[in-house]
Formats: C-alpha cells, sequence, structure tokens
C-alpha cells in the first residue's frame, strides 16, 4: 500500500479506502473504495449531488474524509504538510465545474498563471506554450478577452486550457462538457483522448453524457448513496445488469438511485394532518 | 428573561468572536507576508486600486475639512483673541487627529469595501480554491497585497490629507478671514513639532491602515458565498472598520500623544 | 502590456506624491523650519524667570530674527535661568550692552528673546554675557497684582 514507486505501472494512481464524510449531517461518503488506474480515463458517474465534486476535492487535499483514507500516487493527502501537498498539486490539473477563472486576468494570463507561478521560462516561450493550449481548445483568438467577457463555454474550455496547461501527471475534469456545442464538445473530447494516449496522462472525468463518456473513457465508477455501485467498462455499465446500471443509464425515475435529496415525505411537509413526519 | 440575556449577551459573543477569528486570520497572513513579498506585481496592482484611485476623494474632502476647521476655529479663537494662533490649532487639529481619523473612515468606505466585495466575489466563484489547486497560496497572492497596500497607501493618503488641508485652512484664514500670511505660518511652524504631531500623526495612519486592510481582507476572505453573503460582508466592513478606527484612536492617542 | 505600463506609472506618481507630502508638512510647517543650520556664536544671559520660554525660540531684534534659543539650564549658584543664544554671525555689530527680554506675541502666542540696542561701542563676541535683562511677564503675576490692587477692598472684607 505504501509503496511510492510511481512507475509500478500495476498501482493504481489514486486509491480510495474506506472513505468517510459527513457534510452538513449527511453522510455524502460511506466507507467508499475506488481505483483510478495510472495512464488510464476514468470516468465518475452518478446522480447530481452525489459527491462527485466532493471526491475530486478530497483527491486535491481541498477537503478531507473523517475517516479511510485517499492515497494519490502512495500518500495520503489528508497527511501531508502543506509544503508537500503543493507540490503535489503542481502535478495534478483541475478543471473547476465552475470554470473559476481569475476575474482579474485576461485569458491569456489566466492559461499562463500556472507557468507563471511554478516556472521561471522566458515570455516568449510562455507566450508558445499558452497559444498552443488555446489554439487546442480553439480559443487562440480569444486569448486578449477578459473572463467577465465570455460565454459559458467558452470560459469551460479557457478553464480546460489552463487545467492542461503544465502537462500534468493527473487531471481531473468536473463536467467539461457542460455548456459545448457538439462541435466543441467533439474537439474537447479529442483534446481529451489526445492528452491521454500520446502523453499517458491520467486523467479522471466526472460528467453526466454517457455518450460522451463511451467515447473516451476506459473505465466507469458509478457511485451513489456514498458508495461505489458499479464498476467495469462503458460497454460493461451499458448492458444494465445490476438495477442501479438498468436505472441510471435507463433514466428511469423509479429504481435504487434516489432523485430526491433525502427529505421527510412530501405530505409531512404540506402539513396534512394526521400525517406525522 | 432568560431571552433577553440571550439577546444581550449572543451579540456580545459573536462580537468576540468576530475579533478572535479576526485574530487568527492575522496570524495566518503575517505568516504568509513573506510569500506575499514574491509577488510585488501584485502589491503594485493594489497600491494603484486603494491608493492611487483613492487620491481624488481625499484631496478633496481634506481641502473642505481645512477650510471648515479654519472657520470654526477662527471664531473659537476670536473669543479670547488668538487668532494668531490659527496656523497652529488647524495645523494640530489636521496632523494629530483629524488627518489620520478622517482619511481612514474614507479610505473604509473607498477602499475597504472594494476589497471586501473584490475578494468576497473571488471566494464566491472559486478563484480562492483554484488558486490553491494550482498550488498558489491564495493568502500570500490575493490577502498579503492588499493587507500591504493598505498599510503602505494609509499614511501617504493622510500626508496628501493633511497638505490639503493645511491649504484650505490658508486659504481660508488668510485670504478671507485676513489674518496676516506671515503670523499663520510663524506661529504655525513655532508650535508643531515634528515628532510629537506629524509623525505620531503618521503612526496613527499606519495602524488605522492595517486594521482597515486587515478587516477588508478577512471579511471578504469568509463571506459567504452568495450576493447577499457578499454584501452583508462589505456593509460589515465599514461598521467594524469605523468603530474600529474610533477605538483604536482613543486608545493611541490615550499613550502615543 | 500597456494598461500595467500605465498604472505602474500612476502608482509611482502616488507615492511620490504621498513623501512629497510628507516631505513638506515635516519640513515647512513645523519647527524644523526654525532650525539654522548656519554659523553662529552663543551668547548667554541670566533670567530670574524664563516662564514658558523653550529650546529653539526665536531670538529677534527689532522684530527680525536674528538666532535661537540654544538651551535653558539653571545656574545652581545664583538659581537664575541661564539661557545660551545662538546669535547668526552675520549679525556681529550688536553692541555688547543690549538689553535682553523675554516676550510673548500676542495673548496666547509663544514665547521670544527681544533684543534691545545699548550704545556701547564694543560688540557681543562669542561667550560674552548680557548682563541687562527682564524676565517673562507671568500672566499669573499680572492677574495677582491686579486683584491685590483693585479687589483689596472686598478681599480684606471677606477674610474677616
Ligand atoms: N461545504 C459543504 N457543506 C455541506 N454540504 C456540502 C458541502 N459541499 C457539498 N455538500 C453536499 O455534498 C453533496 C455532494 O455535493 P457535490 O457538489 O460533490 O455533488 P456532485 O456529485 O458534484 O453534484 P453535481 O453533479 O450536481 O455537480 C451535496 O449533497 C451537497 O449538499
Ligand atoms: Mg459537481
Amino acid at each position: 500500500m505504501t509503496d511510492t514507486s510511481s512507475d509500478s505501472a500495476a498501482v493504481p494512481l489514486v486509491q480510495v479506502r474506506g472513505l468517510t464524510t459527513v457534510l452538513g449531517g449527511k453522510k455524502v461518503f460511506d466507507a467508499l473504495d475506488l481505483d483510478i488506474a495510472r495512464g488510464r480515463v476514468t470516468a465518475i458517474m452518478g446522480p447530481s449531488g452525489t459527491g462527485k465534486t466532493t471526491l475530486l476535492k478530497h483527491i486535491t487535499g481541498q477537503m478531507h474524509g473523517d475517516a479511510g483514507q485517499v492515497l494519490v500516487d502512495g500518500e495520503d493527502v489528508a497527511r501531508l504538510p502543506r509544503e508537500s501537498l503543493y507540490v503535489l498539486r503542481e502535478r495534478i490539473g483541475y478543471l473547476f465545474q465552475n470554470s473559476a477563472l481569475l476575474s482579474d486576468y485576461n485569458v491569456f494570463e489566466n492559461v499562463a498563471f500556472p507557468l507563471r507561478q511554478h516556472t521561471r521560462l522566458q515570455e516568449d516561450l510562455i507566450r508558445n506554450v499558452v497559444l498552443t493550449k488555446l489554439q487546442a481548445v480553439g480559443l487562440r483568438g480569444a486569448a486578449l478577452l477578459m473572463p467577465s467577457e465570455l460565454s459559458g463555454g467558452m470560459a469551460r474550455r479557457v478553464a480546460l486550457a489552463r487545467a492542461i496547461v503544465f502537462d500534468p501527471m493527473l487531471i481531473l475534469y468536473d463536467e467539461p462538457f457542460v455548456g459545448l456545442d457538439p462541435i466543441a464538445l467533439n474537439q474537447v473530447l479529442k483534446l481529451i483522448r489526445t492528452l491521454n494516449r500520446e502523453l499517458g496522462i491520467t486523467s479522471v472525468l466526472v460528467a453526466h453524457e454517457f455518450a460522451a463518456v463511451r467515447e473516451v473513457a476506459d473505465h466507469v465508477h458509478l457511485i451513489a448513496n456514498g458508495k461505489r455501485v458499479a464498476s467495469g467498462t462503458p460497454a460493461e455499465l451499458a448492458k444494465g445488469d445490476s438495477p442501479w446500471t438498468a436505472q441510471f443509464f435507463g433514466g428511469a425515475l423509479e429504481g435504487p438511485v434516489p432523485f430526491q435529496y433525502p427529505a421527510p415525505p412530501l405530505a409531512s411537509a404540506f402539513g396534512f394532518p394526521g400525517v406525522a413526519p | 428573561m432568560k431571552q433577553f440575556a440571550a439577546r444581550l449577551f449572543d451579540p456580545l459573543v459573536d462580537g468576540l468572536a468576530d475579533i478572535g477569528r479576526t485574530g487568527w486570520f492575522l496570524l495566518g497572513l503575517l505568516a504568509a507576508l513573506p510569500r506575499g513579498l514574491t509577488y510585488p506585481r501584485e502589491l503594485l496592482r493594489q497600491l494603484w486600486f486603494v491608493g492611487a484611485k483613492s487620491l481624488i476623494i481625499i484631496m478633496i474632502s481634506g481641502l473642505f475639512v481645512g477650510m471648515v476647521l479654519s472657520l470654526q476655529l477662527y471664531y473659537t479663537l476670536s473669543i479670547f483673541g488668538g487668532t494668531s494662533a490659527l496656523g497652529t490649532v488647524i495645523a494640530l487639529s489636521l496632523y494629530r487627529e483629524l488627518g489620520p481619523v478622517v482619511t481612514a473612515l474614507l479610505f473604509a468606505g473607498r477602499a475597504g469595501t472594494a476589497i471586501t466585495a473584490e475578494v468576497g466575489l473571488m471566494r464566491a466563484t472559486d478563484q480562492l480554491s483554484a488558486m490553491e489547486m494550482m498550488a498558489v497560496d491564495p493568502l500570500a497572492f490575493v490577502a498579503s497585497p492588499r493587507f500591504l497596500a493598505g498599510v503602505i497607501a494609509m499614511p501617504l493618503l493622510v500626508a496628501v490629507f493633511n497638505l490639503m488641508g493645511i491649504f484650505g485652512g490658508h486659504l481660508i484664514g488668510v485670504t478671507w478671514l485676513g489674518i496676516d500670511n506671515g503670523t499663520f505660518w510663524s506661529n504655525m511652524t513655532s508650535n508643531v513639532s515634528v515628532w510629537t504631531d506629524v509623525i505620531n500623526g503618521e503612526w496613527k495612519a499606519l495602524a488605522f491602515g492595517a486594521l482597515i486592510s486587515l478587516i477588508a481582507v478577512y471579511q471578504g476572505y469568509t463571506a459567504p458565498p452568495t450576493s447577499e453573503g457578499v454584501a452583508n460582508a462589505t456593509t460589515r466592513t465599514v461598521v467594524t472598520s469605523s468603530i474600529a478606527i474610533l477605538a483604536l484612536d482613543f486608545v493611541m492617542t490615550a499613550f502615543l500623544m | 502590456m500597456n494598461p500595467r505600463r500605465s498604472y505602474a506609472a500612476g502608482t509611482g506618481l502616488f507615492i511620490l506624491l504621498g513623501f512629497a507630502a510628507l516631505a513638506y508638512l515635516a519640513t515647512q510647517t513645523t519647527s524644523l523650519v526654525n532650525f539654522d543650520s548656519g554659523p553662529s556664536y552663543d551668547v548667554t544671559a541670566e533670567f530670574t524667570s524664563v516662564g514658558g520660554l523653550k529650546d529653539r525660540a526665536p531670538v529677534k531684534m527689532a522684530g527680525v530674527r536674528i538666532g535661537t534659543v540654544k538651551s535653558i539650564t539653571l545656574d545652581q549658584k545664583s538659581l537664575d535661568a541661564k539661557v545660551t543664544l545662538a546669535i547668526a554671525d552675520r549679525y556681529n555689530q550688536i553692541p555688547a550692552d543690549s538689553y535682553a527680554k523675554i516676550m510673548t506675541s500676542g495673548l496666547l502666542g509663544d514665547q521670544f528673546i527681544s533684543l534691545s540696542p545699548g550704545g556701547s561701542p564694543d560688540n557681543l563676541k562669542n561667550g560674552s554675557v548680557i548682563a541687562n535683562t527682564q524676565s517673562a511677564l507671568q500672566l499669573e503675576d499680572l492677574i495677582g497684582k491686579f486683584l491685590t490692587s483693585g479687589g483689596s477692598k472686598s478681599a480684606s472684607g471677606s477674610s474677616k
């Protein structure tokens, strides 16, 4: 478990072991176990509010569980001192669900930000790298716009360019396909695939679009109710053998996957007499 | 009865807790300050936003405060025939008290609120988390330059405010009320001292600058990530720092001057 | 790149302006103005009381400032105040028997030393002592005198 040799491809890059997290009185994770294989594209799917974003935040050490551990490249992120955690984060790219571009800086400076902070590259080298990444997301022409001048889909693509500017060892994409038109979506799909196949970057993909996930993901974890309820290749999950996958990918309203946020019965909320909560 | 006591003590306890948390935040901020100095460009930007952009309002206010002081003090001094001391009392009122305090209150309204709103919005839109994810400490990159800019800008703004106040006072006292120009200046120069008046006033300015920018950054940093949360935090910055300025002013005047 | 340059310049201007204002306040509106740095010579004068006279107070002759008070000490033998005056070198034609008097400018003004010329052919020079002096007029003394002369009747009446 504590094997830190990063070249042993057999050891998963991220290992989540017995992770239990309570947020606002709700058990978001309940002894969650899950692996992210090295050099692969792993998709994490699940109903909205099930803790996918929270899981990514545990992997980057922004949040810590109440029990269990999260090992990234063999290191328990919850126990890392600040300096080591920051060193680790320099090797992780993170695409925020809401883009989170720095509003004080234009598109170019946003993408250049990680480079400027952590390297002493020459200005023209930075320029080349940034423009290449912007070209890859189709926004080289928007380099001088401010984040407030971007559409939602454009902002996501700029955030994507920023997440990959370092060619990190691990990229976490939180809903990269939201707000993209079919062309941009294909372009982003191609980008994720290229980064993975050609640079060997391990990718974690949180997404709801199964059609898109199917195209790039090698492996899919389905989480619901704080547990991993199904795993496998997209093709395996699509067969819908278990009631979980059958309902989730079939989109049925009734089934084991809860659609409602936990609450007392509707009748008692409306205050009908005789109905005790 | 119990409710009444609770209503009385709850805000008190909340206030104390807020002071405690601000102090705690200050420790983290001070620890991050050396790393904050590695972002000189951010410091420069913040000096522009909190300092240079406050200049106009500070100059105009200083001018009017000096003019009003001149009118009021001339009236008071004329009661016991001491109008030759007008220059002195204007300078002393400005340097020791009004310069630092009025500038600080204006600064809290002009720059403090802007800092809180900006940092609060950065929190609400995950920009601070994004920085942490890019292995950049927001305490060093966002909080420190804003704090330092406040500490540096306030003494400079106070000096400009005082200068405009003296000009305004001179304008009214000499040009309008007809006090002899030589008397105005010579009386002032023989009674105003650099160390006990000008420099002590600047110490106040420094302390107020640190206080305001600490409160402003803290409120923005901890604002709930909603538009209402940011709005409330902005209001709290003005209220808290105004009270804190006046209280600290009393303490510093009692022990320093 | 251009906007960044312009606010850097603006910030620089702000800092310069702030320090210029501070320098002006410190040097032009305070007692630093009265600080004569030019060459001077010292003379002493003894007063029975200096009242509120302070170090660096002006020394004037015919209303013109010619020097400053350098130090005020108590002479242990005579128990008088010994005041050392620094007079600018260019005023070297002041009669040795000139008369030094502590005066107040206005009712609430600050105190200074006024020299009235004597008739001696000799002039004051470094180390000279001014023999003729008049101490500060104390406001309290004046009021006391006024009370004892003008209000003596009522005062004696009430004491019995
Ligand atoms: N800071 C917090 N305090 C309390 N509860 C939280 C906090 N953050 C998240 N939660 C709760 O944790 C659960 C998981 O949230 P999360 O954002 O991870 O969901 P998600 O799976 O990413 O959903 P979506 O697909 O809609 O993005 C939600 O029920 C949310 O209410
Ligand atoms: Mg999410």
